[in-house]
């Protein structure tokens, strides 16, 4: 019980996950979203993109779960913030009337509009996400326990993150400052929320996590407590063996037995097989050595994420929190 | 037939456009085809966005820069570029490419200060409608008219909305030219003097209400930008118009780099029905980092099922003889068939990953070229070397190898 009560992210309220596109940043949401729901948690996955990807992940015939949201699995809602859906919303909020604003959030000009206007899709979606967070059932408690946000891939992970700040200290009075504070003071807050990068054990994506972090650290302030290294490949050979490629090199290469390929093709395979998987731990290390933060590894797998099962293995291993470094 | 239109390609373009999803090494692929084209003598620039930066420090960028960098003469010489070719690399600043198109299309200096110091722009200039896209075009552009390069390979950024690029002009144009910014630009004019639609008012009245309730004064700042801005839509036109032209020329050729993960092949094929829609030519896909079998086709089964038991108790014998007490001979011989067993279904998987979108090359004719999956990541010129041979046939997987070590 202790231990889970010591899980450096399934025991926040908002957990916001970012990572260069291709990293499978959507695979972690919606595995942490399982490895919460198993611990009794009532969880929902906001994404923030112009897809939606997690009801085909976690229920896959059940159709988009829009900005109304939908429940897919026990504990687990999840739905996607439209941010003219939100701003209409956050208008009639305001003033007391939807049908119209509803209309003028369709118009075409309007939009082409907003669409060049920067910085309110990020306030509003944030705004979102923070009344989510205050939201209660009507025994006062609160709505949700984990809110998990699949943010955006890095480069305008950190627009999004940066904004409220930008916002409030840009206009010093009012309503939008008033909003941008209480955004601003629950990204920063260590207790409740998490920033979670996500990687892969790759030169790209490695760079843009160590920088990702650093400028997290100088600029933002938003809490980090450890990085999920995804998709690594697992040791090819057991253990006592580690050297199996090197002992492959010294048979004959040049024998034939029956039933199996040369035996110079095998010790290549094992040989690449062996180059790749210290290239992943080197990637890994380096991640660690720079950032300093304990770094979660989730298992390649080989077949590609195609089942809830496939998920669930993912769950697992972010459930029981074993950093591979520090050691 | 397809050999020799990578070789065309290569050879005879004026602009080579990669396009393809994130991750997939398009950047390395981009600067291996401008490698290529170098070591058949031609004066080649790849313009890339956001490289990884050993790749960048190989082919010396150490910084953003708006100008191409050439890769030295000795660096050259050992990579096989002949005397007459040469390779230049640029990192795009796409942000100083913009200001140089306003600079240029301002109509005085007070126009070009006015936007310039707008407190708006340099958000607006990364968000207006695409400019970034429209900023890399933009370039490629000005480095094919240029008489220092014969080919000008570029790496498009990637992008949610995976064609942006080439359609970015257009909605430059269609953003600038659109009632409501008019609306803002010129308020008592629209009303006055033309029909003034409820349509627009009714997005006005929205911009109104939000900037009462937010309280800030954002109409007021983004219609003095926009009232600056407009006076450059005459040759933003033109220009796009150009650049639009010269795309879709047969200067210019398309290739779709992808990789062999599931996703990205899926996002390949929506690419290719994306340009196909916009009437885009697609040259060639590579395939980059396919697993390879070092030895002709994969087995279907490691071991072969009928031979299981000798093949075992021959190879365990095979360690045994290495006379080694550290480790089972077993267990090794094991382990190793285990190990290359794997190692062919994934070589079979990447093939069947990557079986459709090769059928519809074929039914567009355009050539495939597979780049197999390197021991080590690409991160300098050398490695450039082995990806640029690959995509020509040129040497042997294993024997690359050693040559990168």
């Amino acid at each position: 019980m202790s231990a889970a009560l010591q899980h450096p992210l399934l025991d926040r309220r908002l957990i916001l996950v970012t990572g260069k596109g291709g990293t499978g940043k959507t695979t972690v949401v919606a595995s942490l979203a399982l490895a919460a729901a198993q611990r009794g948690k009532r969880v929902i996955v906001i994404e923030t993109g112009l897809d939606e990807h997690i009801p085909r992940l976690l229920a896959p015939n059940s159709g988009t779960a829009g900005y109304a949201g939908k429940t897919l699995l026990p504990g687990i809602d999840s739905m996607r913030i439209d941010p003219y859906e939100a701003l209409a919303e956050y208008l009639s909020m305001k003033t007391g009337m939807r049908a119209p604003l509803h209309f003028v959030i369709r118009n075409p000009s309007f939009r082409q509009f907003m669409d060049a206007t920067p910085g309110w899709r990020e306030l509003i979606t944030l705004g979102k996400i923070w009344q989510l967070e205050q939201s209660v059932d009507t025994k006062k408690r609160p709505l949700y326990d984990l809110l998990l946000v699949d943010a955006p891939a890095t480069g305008h992970g950190l627009i999004f993150l940066e904004v409220p700040q930008v916002v409030a200290s840009a206009v010093r009075t009012g309503t939008l400052h008033r909003n941008a504070e209480f955004v601003g003071t629950l990204l920063q807050d260590a207790q409740r929320t998490v920033l979670l990068p996500v990687a892969l054990a790759e030169e790209l994506p490695a760079r843009e996590t160590i920088e990702l972090v650093a400028r997290v650290r100088q600029k933002v302030g938003a809490p980090l407590a450890c990085i999920v290294v995804n998709s690594v490949m697992p040791a090819p050979f057991p253990t006592g063996l580690e050297n199996l490629d090197q002992l492959l090199g010294r048979l004959p290469q040049a024998r034939q037995i029956t039933g199996l390929p040369p035996l110079s093709a095998i010790t290549r395979c094992a040989q690449h097989l062996r180059a790749r998987f210290e290239l992943n731990r080197r990637y890994v290390e380096m991640i660690h050595n720079e950032t300093q933060l304990p770094v979660l590894t989730l298992p390649q797998i080989p077949h590609g994420i195609v089942s809830l099962s496939d998920l669930r293995v993912l769950a697992a291993a972010l459930s029981r929190n074993r950093p591979v470094l520090p050691a | 037939m397809t050999i020799s239109s990578l070789d065309h390609l290569i050879e005879n373009k004026r602009i080579v456009v990669t396009v393809g999803c994130g991750g997939v090494g398009k950047t390395t692929v981009a600067s291996a085809l401008a490698l290529a084209a170098a070591r058949r003598g031609r004066r080649a620039v790849v313009i890339t966005i956001d490289p990884a930066r050993r790749l960048a420090d190989a082919l010396g960028l150490r910084e953003l820069s708006n100008e191409p960098c050439p890769v030295p003469r000795s660096t050259l010489d050992a990579l096989g570029v002949p005397s007459e070719g040469s390779l230049s690399a640029m990192m795009l600043d796409m942000k100083r490419t913009f200001d140089d198109l306003v600079e240029r299309f301002a109509r005085d200096s007070a126009t070009r200060d006015r936007i310039l110091a707008n407190r708006i722009y340099h958000h607006v200039s990364d968000a207006l409608a695409g400019s970034a896209e429209y900023s890399a075009m933009e370039k490629v552009f000005e480095l094919s008219e240029c008489s220092d390069f014969d080919l000008v390979v570029v790496d498009t950024p990637p992008s949610q909305h995976a064609l942006d690029f080439l359609e970015a002009p257009e909605r430059m144009i269609a953003f600038l030219d659109s009632r409501l910014v008019q609306l803002i630009v010129h308020p008592a004019m629209q009303a006055g003097r033309f029909g003034f639609r409820m349509f627009q008012r009714s997005a006005y009245k929205a911009l109104e209400l939000i900037e009462r309730i937010t309280g800030v004064g954002f109409l007021e700042d983004i219609s003095e930008f926009l009232l600056a801005f407009e006076s450059l839509a005459p040759g933003f036109r033109e220009r796009a118009r150009q650049v639009q032209h010269r795309l879709r020329s047969d200067q210019a050729a398309f290739v779709l780099t992808t990789a062999p993960a599931s996703e990205s092949v899926k996002q390949s094929i929506l690419f290719l029905n994306r340009l196909a829609a916009l009437r885009v030519p697609l040259a060639g896909i590579v395939i980059n980092r396919m697993r390879h079998w070092p030895d002709g086709e994969p087995p279907l089964s490691i071991p072969e099922p009928e031979h299981a038991a000798t093949a075992l108790s021959e190879l365990t014998q095979a360690f045994a003889a290495l006379g080694a007490k550290d480790f089972s001979a077993l267990e090794a011989a094991q382990a190793a068939i285990q190990a290359a067993d794997c190692y062919a279904a994934l070589v079979r998987r990447d093939f069947d990953t990557t079986s459709e979108l090769v059928a519809r090359a074929r039914t567009i004719d355009a050539f495939v070229r597979r780049i197999p999956e390197l021991p080590e990541d690409v991160h300098d010129l050398v490695g450039l070397g082995l990806v640029a041979n690959h995509l020509f046939h040129v040497g042997e997987f294993v024997a690359e190898r050693n040559i990168a070590q």
